[in-house]
């Protein structure tokens, strides 16, 4: 670039500048909506990038944390014997666990700087802020001890997470998770990452995500647009050439979008702390952990100068002089289909390759590329589609009600700017079409039959050996509110005498008991049976009359010859028993102390929302380390939950930004025309008929809008299904649903512009033009 | 002197601190075309909003045909202006996304009239301007003089009792000024229609039947001068 050339670049770019800022509080006012606009985006565009590291950090802080278990280890100073105390309280998890120190220097769990002793624990802040409240009042009794320290954040996976470490001195190390000797705490093996599939949704999610937000900021540097045309053409007129305007407009775009960015990353510092107040969906995020991906963070600002740049510039294209310098709008622009096409079909057929279940051994890196690039291209194809069908659609429309009347011709002139205010709306609704549509298509796949039936116990619980045994147990659940109904047995592993390598189950409890594990057409109390589980293999230990078994602590006991044989079927967990069953009067002794005490309660859950935490406050103050469970059919993945659950959060950061958005765009077209609502006022033109022209200048758009995003998101989201290969199946649920959503945004912000409206449209603002 | 179709007396208007008005007076028989001068910030387009009801004054008497303006609701107020006066502004102020003749037909078809009959009439008024050809185009496509034309028949299209015009000539060329203004009167004499013109311009002034000269928010009625 010669010399004289970069002053002119840089005199034209300058004047742009200068001209953001014209026009006195209009200007100032118009630069500050598209800086707050533009910002706005940037700074959810950050937080996008942050995603990675923010999924990274959640990850290492949940593994740092894991009671390793490796080999067997023998007791030593420096082990700690471990038992889960995870609980949950009104639907929201508590991750708790059991520790009790072996010798003089066990491992402390991460955050911790103290181990509890019995009858004392360490919380998260969290849960000392929850036990503290009024709220947490129903969850003391389950954490009645004294708190003798606070977990710190490397200890935890969020600062809403619900944590606490219990003292204990009643662990042994053969109980599996509740009781197991550790020697230190973190997982330190390879994450187990995603399956091809999750990835995909995840990429599309963010990229479903991603969109809706980038079109908002190239919504968002036209902010004023139509005064700024009107100014650039006025220069025109002056003797700039249209290259200089180009230039121009660029300089005024480069600086508000250098504004917006600046907003945008000031909003994400400050916001940054604030985010550690949000927990949705009972994920919290540190915000030391909301950290932008450099790489992604340094794409994000030349993206968005360049999208203000071109945004700009394409703009320019409708605005023409006449000769006595009166500025006036081109013929509406016939808008050419073929290329607005190019988009979708491109993305299509990016994605075509992976059709037939391809996704499943997709390669890599290029895999995703192809398929974020596919995506993209598709919901692009929605924004360039738009504008088209807007002008076709009320090309045709003649006749109707006043309003109706200057909504279409407001419509038939410009329907850019419209579409512009609608895009957003449009990508997100396609793009959410497209992932329900897959959501719904893999659910079967992420979602697997328990074998459990709620229909008979809604609750099982283990107790510990050591504990006062079933009928203790049995009397406080029967004393509990809510609880309709409980069977409890004690269970202890035996081995004939002779043969200890042989295991078999010796369980003591009623024939209420005996019912809820086997068939057993008669029985009264001093019976015992031999259960045979009918699933059980060829050689299975099957006790028989005679038999002798050591149980533990040395006693021996031998099957009586009047034990009778019954078959198992499943219990409510469907599990099958084998052993032995001795109902109460059969058992003359103590009861063994290695016994554990099993119980199946079926509650009431109509008897009020709190019931599962009384039953839980009941089974902690009978075992602190109770392994509690509500049985449920159906059991979800874990990771397809967390994926839908993160893409919740997502959809409602994004449609809180589309509706600002759409907002904000309301808001500046009525702006941009108080002056002619003033004067129709001024006519005497009733307020009602003005609100419902700007309502249906809404609506018509968006209801197009969401038709093409209907349209749009059911071919993606067949392509997706495709990809997995799952057969096409048109969700209807998906599209009414989603564009139920898409159409209240809009009516709720509709509802919200219209206090402006009313300030615009009352005949005093005549006067101030 | 035939009797005050509309009648302001001892109006004021302050817009925060400023006095827009002060105490002025006007009345306007019907038929009557009555130019309002003054210099730039006298008050005169603020006497001329207040006359038609679009802003309220702080205190002072306003009746038309008899009806106390003052005490109208909103609601009220808004009917008279779309049933009994006409409006005409320096730059025409039509809907730029409907084409000339919807423009003109917007105060009918806003009262409620079929909207082949209000076309009807449009075409009718447009005629009467000389503007018959423009009925398709959009404003953004006629010049200055032409949209203000077409501005006047729709101020007329109604048939109201009175027309406020607010520098209508200001944004023309003497040419077209004078055309429109030439336009206008007469239109206006041939429906029976009172005009209220706001003006600075004397020879604009001279189509009315007298002037009331607006001076720091005071009037001074040159008829009684007379």
């Amino acid at each position: 670039m010669s010399g004289n050339v970069a002053v002119r670049w840089t005199r034209d770019v300058g004047l742009g500048a200068r001209l953001l800022f014209s026009g006195g509080r209009d200007g100032w006012l118009r630069a500050a909506m598209t800086a707050v606009g533009v910002g706005l985006g940037v700074a959810l565009l950050l937080v996008g990038a942050a995603v990675p590291t923010m999924l990274q950090a959640r990850s290492e802080r949940g593994d740092r944390r894991v009671a390793s278990v490796g080999a067997e280890l023998a007791k030593d100073k420096d082990t700690l014997l471990v038992g889960s105390a995870d609980s949950e309280f009104r639907g929201e998890p508590i991750h708790g666990l059991a520790v009790q120190a072996e010798g003089s220097r066990p491992p402390l769990p991460p955050g911790v700087a103290r181990l509890p002793g019995p009858g004392e624990m360490v919380v998260s802040p969290a849960l000392a802020r929850l036990l503290a409240s009024r709220e947490g009042e129903l969850l003391r009794p389950r954490f009645d001890r004294k708190i003798i320290g606070t977990i710190a954040p490397e200890g935890l996976i969020g600062p809403a997470d619900r944590a606490v470490y219990l003292g204990s001195d009643r662990l042994s190390a053969d109980r599996g998770p509740a009781g197991r000797r550790i020697d230190h705490f973190g997982a330190g093996g390879r994450h187990e990452g995603l399956d091809p599939v999750l990835l995909l949704l995840s990429i599309i999610g963010i990229v479903v995500l991603l969109a809706p937000i980038a079109v908002f900021v190239a919504a968002a540097v036209r902010f004023g647009g139509e005064r700024r045309d009107r100014r650039l053409a006025a220069l025109r007129l002056a003797g700039a050439d249209s290259a200089m305007i180009r230039r121009i407009a660029a300089g005024e775009a480069l600086v508000g979008a250098g504004l917006g960015i600046g907003t945008g990353l000031g909003v994400f510092l400050l916001a940054r702390p604030l985010i550690e107040r949000i927990t949705l969906w009972d994920i919290s995020v540190f915000a030391g952990d909301v950290r932008p991906a450099p790489a992604l963070a340094a794409l994000i600002i030349p993206a968005v100068a360049a999208v203000a740049v071109a945004v700009s510039v394409l703009a320019l294209r409708g605005v023409v002089i006449e000769p006595l310098g009166v500025v006036r709008r081109s013929e509406p622009v016939r808008r050419r289909i073929w290329w607005r096409l190019l988009l979708p079909v491109a993305g299509l057929a990016l994605l075509y390759p992976l059709a037939g279940g391809g996704v499943r051994d997709w390669n890599g890196g290029t895999g995703q590329i192809r398929v974020i690039a596919g995506a993209v291209l598709l919901l692009l194809g929605v924004t360039a589609l738009l504008p088209w069908l807007i002008g076709l659609v009320v090309r045709g429309l003649r006749g109707g009600p006043v309003s109706w009347q200057l909504a279409v011709r407001r419509l038939q002139v410009d329907s850019g700017t419209s579409a512009r205010a609608v895009n957003g709306v449009a990508v997100a609704a396609a793009g959410f079409i497209a992932l329900q549509m897959m959501f719904a298509g893999i659910a079967a796949d992420y979602t697997k039959p328990t074998g459990q039936d709620p229909s008979r116990a809604t609750t099982y619980m283990t107790f510990s050996p050591g504990g006062p045994g079933r009928d203790v147990v049995k009397a406080r659940f029967a004393r509990t509110a809510g609880v309709r109904d409980v069977v409890a047995y004690d269970t202890v592993e035996v081995s004939p005498t002779g043969a200890s390598d042989q295991l078999t189950s010796l369980q003591f409890g009623d024939c209420a008991a005996l019912r809820a594990l086997a068939d057993v057409p008669r029985c009264k109390d001093g019976d015992v049976f031999v259960v045979r589980d009918p699933r059980a293999d060829a050689g299975a230990l099957v006790p028989h009359a005679g038999q002798r078994f050591r149980v533990h602590g040395g006693t021996v006991w031998t099957v009586p010859a009047k034990a009778r044989s019954v078959t198992s079927h499943e219990d409510p967990r469907g599990f099958t028993a084998h052993g032995l069953f001795l109902t109460p009067k059969a058992w003359a002794g103590k009861r063994p102390v290695s016994a554990e005490t099993v119980v199946y309660l079926k509650v009431d859950g109509s008897s009020g929302p709190d019931v599962y935490e009384h039953v839980r406050n009941t089974a902690t103050s009978i075992d602190p380390v109770a392994l509690v469970s509500d049985l449920q059919a159906t059991d979800q993945s874990r990771k397809f939950a967390n994926v839908k659950r993160g893409l919740l959060i997502g959809t409602v950061a994004t449609l809180t930004l589309i509706g600002t958005s759409l907002l904000v765009g309301i808001l500046e077209q009525m702006r941009e025309r108080r002056r002619l609502l003033a004067v129709l006022a001024a006519h005497g033109t009733q307020r009602a008929v003005l609100t419902r022209s700007v309502l249906w200048q809404s609506l018509l758009p968006v209801f197009l809008g969401l038709a093409l995003a209907a349209v749009a998101g059911t071919a993606f989201g067949g392509a997706l299904l495709a990809m997995v290969g799952r057969p096409f199946r048109f969700d209807w649920t998906a599209v009414l649903g989603i564009s139920g959503i898409g159409a209240a945004v809009v009516l709720l912000v509709t509802a919200l512009s219209l206090p402006t409206l009313v300030r615009l449209t009352r005949p005093e603002g005549i006067r101030t033009e | 002197m035939s009797a005050a179709l509309l009648e302001g007396s001892e109006l004021r208007k302050s817009f925060g601190v400023t006095p827009a008005l002060d105490g002025a007076s006007m009345d306007v028989a019907a038929g009557e075309v009555v130019a309002v001068m003054g210099p730039s910030g006298s008050g005169k387009s603020t006497l001329l909003h207040c006359l038609a009801g679009i802003v309220r004054p702080d205190s002072g008497r306003l009746t038309f045909a008899g009806r106390d303006l003052l005490a109208m609701s909103d609601r009220e107020r808004s009917a008279l202006r779309r049933t009994e006066f006409g409006f005409v502004f320096q730059f025409g102020q039509l809907v730029p996304e409907l084409t000339c003749a919807e423009n003109v037909a917007l105060p009918l078809r806003l009262e409620g009239v079929r909207r082949k009959e209000a076309e009807r009439r449009a075409a009718e008024w447009l005629s009467r301007v000389d503007v018959a050809d423009l009925a398709s185009k959009r404003p953004g496509e006629v010049s200055g003089g032409q949209g203000q034309r077409v501005a006047v028949a729709r101020a007329l299209v109604t048939g109201p009792r009175v027309v406020f015009a607010d520098e209508p000539t200001g944004a023309l060329d003497s040419m077209n000024g004078e055309l429109v203004m030439t336009l206008f009167t007469q239109a206006a004499r041939q429906t029976g229609a009172a005009v209220v013109l706001v003006t600075h311009e004397a020879r604009v002034a001279a189509y009315a039947d007298r002037e009331v000269i607006v001076r720091d928010g005071r009037s001074r009625d040159m008829r009684a001068v007379a």
